[in-house]
């Protein structure tokens, strides 16, 4: 069973009296294990999939299962569940909460899932250590370098263990050396086992995935697995969706 | 407790945006401090005019009787002339009665030597010095000799002594005109200083009536009857007699109103009563408008909160934050910002309150009532002024606030 199913999902935005289309119709499915790029020129409608597949947004049409259900008809008590346990964001713009150390920001997501668990301190400085940030957690973002934010941002991803990892050109804001370590940290967490979709529009970024999805004013271009791991090989079953 | 969990992200958000939370807490403070002055002012004076009348000696067993319709001590029309003797005399008759006293008062100019001074002369019996319970400081009350002589004495209030006499002077034996006639002083009443309403009551002097009648004011009816009930079990019932014996003596045909009133104690309570109420409709009204005001600010400030704060919002909302989450914070803030402005506002109420207190120019009393009323209208004001901002916040679709 595939974790993401969209099946001809259609988006437009209405502003002024004015209908655009962004997605005109996607059919996409995705395992749980993968490690997915999504590329494409800008105003292609990534992050609009992006945020269809984060259930920030419904679509105007077609439908959306994640993990079996169909997220469509939910309400927003549900949708919120949904992105509370198992989908984490990861932004370009970081979108940490200003004023606020590190640490809480890390902790976000326990404070709204269904049961605070009882290591819920032990889990955020477990997490923030994972990402090498254990002598910094007590600081604001304000004090912190883009490399150090992103960082944050992927432990506060991942602290509720959610089944995707949703980033939208995670290293768009960073020089290419830092983009370099927070793209190895994507790299270890899906050897671990998380799913990765990832938004980028640098080559070089994608070709780390193991699957390629090409989005061209809001259709599927093209869907393939990265050569340089035929081993996965999870990308055919996509493309036959 | 998710509730709670949100409590916390509010008290935290406040942390995060001090100048919002003062302006907020400003706004309904001011409110609230002047809710708990004005009635700290209220329950002062109510305090203060029970202090007088019960200083007056007005015993429960006593009432008035003042010619001329109206009420207690307002006058509707002119001042009828036919209150008389006769009635003084035949109220005496009545069993339940103890004591009655007629009173005639002009308004006279009094002078000693070059001092002169206005001031209220009262032709009295010497049952005065009885039912009134005004002690004498120095010298004594004129006694039935000096009614039965018409004599010229005079026992002075604590005004024109005051008015007439450079201190040091002792005004006792000497002599004070008024009108045209001279008056020896033989008595001094203990002063008792003005009264909430400005009105003086040692501005007096007075003399036997049956010298005012002879020689003052040249006429014989009275300006008022007083009299004591023989207890405060029988005033009624002496009350509806006096009004048919005054009704009778004045030749009123049964169609026609009262020409004289009556004032008592429970009159004058009634009428304080009635003041206070109509005070505290004021009070509604200020404190109505004061905690709008607060409310207003409360609203404005939360409106232009959540809209800086729409990344704030956006991101909650990404991490799990459902729309009841994103309302209760909000509204958590605002009560909790009005609430503390009503914490503010009464303790800055009370300073004023005892400052005012302190001064002795403003009666001001401190009750409970001001912080029971801060309490609940201030959680109120936060509750009804919050939940419009708070809604709005959690309607944004996350979509758009993260953009
Ligand atoms: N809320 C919106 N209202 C109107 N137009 C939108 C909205 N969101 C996105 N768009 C439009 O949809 C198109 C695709 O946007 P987006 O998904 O952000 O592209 P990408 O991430 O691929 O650059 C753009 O032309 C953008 O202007
Ligand atoms: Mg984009």
């Amino acid at each position: 069973m595939s974790l993401i199913h969209l099946e001809d999902v259609k988006k437009s935005y209405t502003s002024i009296g004015m209908t655009t289309e962004v997605l005109k119709g996607v059919t996409l499915k995705i395992s749980e294990g993968e490690y997915v790029a999504i590329i494409g020129p800008s105003g292609a409608g990534k992050s609009t999939l992006m945020s269809i597949m984060g259930c920030l947004g419904r679509p105007t049409s077609g439908s959306y299962y994640l993990d079996g259900e169909l997220v469509d008809q939910m309400n927003d008590k549900q949708l919120s569940g949904v992105r509370n346990e198992k989908i984490g964001f990861v932004f370009q713009a970081f979108h940490l909460l200003a004023g606020v150390s590190a640490f809480d920001n890390v902790y976000l997501p326990l404070v709204y899932c269904r049961k605070t668990p009882a290591d819920a301190r032990d889990r955020v400085r477990e997490i923030l250590a994972k990402v090498g940030l254990s002598e910094r957690m007590n600081h604001s973002p304000g004090k912190l370098s883009g490399g150090e934010q992103q960082r944050v941002t992927i432990a506060r991803a991942l602290v509720n263990q959610p089944k995707i990892v949703l980033a939208d050109e995670p290293t768009g804001n960073l020089d290419s050396i830092t983009g370099k370590e927070i793209m190895a940290i994507f790299d270890r967490l899906n050897a671990e086992g998380n799913t990765i979709i990832l938004i980028t529009h640098d080559p070089e970024v994608a070709a780390r995935a193991h699957r390629t999805i090409r989005i061209k004013d809001g259709l599927i271009e093209s869907d393939e697995k990265n050569e340089n791991f035929p081993e996965f090989g999870s990308g055919a079953e996509g493309t036959r969706a | 407790m998710r509730i709670f969990r949100n409590l916390v992200q509010a008290l935290r958000g406040l942390g995060r945006n001090k100048a919002n939370v003062f302006l907020m807490t400003l706004g309904v403070a001011v409110g609230i401090a002047s809710l708990t002055v004005i009635v700290a002012i209220g329950e002062g004076t109510r305090a203060k005019v029970l202090d007088r009348i019960a200083g007056f000696g007005f015993g429960p067993e006593s009432f008035s009787i003042y010619a001329g319709s109206g009420r207690l001590f307002f006058r509707k029309a002119q001042m009828p002339t036919n209150m008389s003797f006769q009635d003084v005399e035949d109220v005496a008759s009545l069993p339940t009665v103890r004591h009655v006293m007629p009173r005639q008062r002009k308004r006279l100019r009094a002078v000693y030597r070059k001092n002169s001074t206005s001031t209220r002369i009262y032709g009295v019996t010497p049952l005065w010095e009885i039912i009134r319970a005004w002690p004498i400081v120095d010298g004594k009350f004129f006694d039935d000799r000096d009614m039965d002589r018409k004599s010229k004495v005079a026992v002075l209030g604590a005004t024109p002594v005051k008015n007439l006499f450079p201190p040091g002077e002792d005004p006792l034996g000497k002599s004070v005109r008024m009108g045209n006639v001279f008056f020896k002083v033989v008595g001094l009443l203990e002063e008792k200083g003005l009264t909430e309403s400005g009105y003086d009551p040692d501005n007096r002097v007075l003399i036997p009536i049956s010298t005012s009648v002879a020689r003052l004011t040249h006429e014989a009816h009275l300006h008022s009857i007083k009299v004591q009930a023989m207890s405060p079990e029988v005033v009624d019932e002496t009350m509806e007699a006096t009004r048919q014996i005054l009704r009778r003596n004045h030749n009123l045909s049964p169609i026609t109103s009262d020409d004289f009133r009556f004032v008592t104690p429970t009159g004058i309570m009634e009428w304080i009563t009635e003041q206070k109420q109509a005070m505290n409709r004021m009070l509604i009204l200020i404190s109505t408008v004061s905690l709008l005001v607060g409310g207003i600010v409360i609203m404005n400030i939360m409106l232009v909160s959540i809209r800086e704060r729409i990344h704030e919002i956006g991101v909650r909302r990404c991490f799990g934050a459902r729309r009841s989450d994103i309302t209760q914070q909000f509204l958590f803030e605002s009560v909790f910002v009005s609430m503390l402005g009503g914490i503010v506002g009464t303790i800055f109420g009370v300073v004023v309150s005892l400052v005012l207190k302190r001064t002795d120019f403003i009666p001001a009393q401190i009750t409970w009532e001001p912080f029971v009323l801060a309490a609940l209208f201030s959680g109120a004001v936060g509750l009804v002024f919050g939940i419009q901002p708070a809604r709005k916040a959690a309607n944004w679709s996350p979509e758009e606030t993260i953009r």
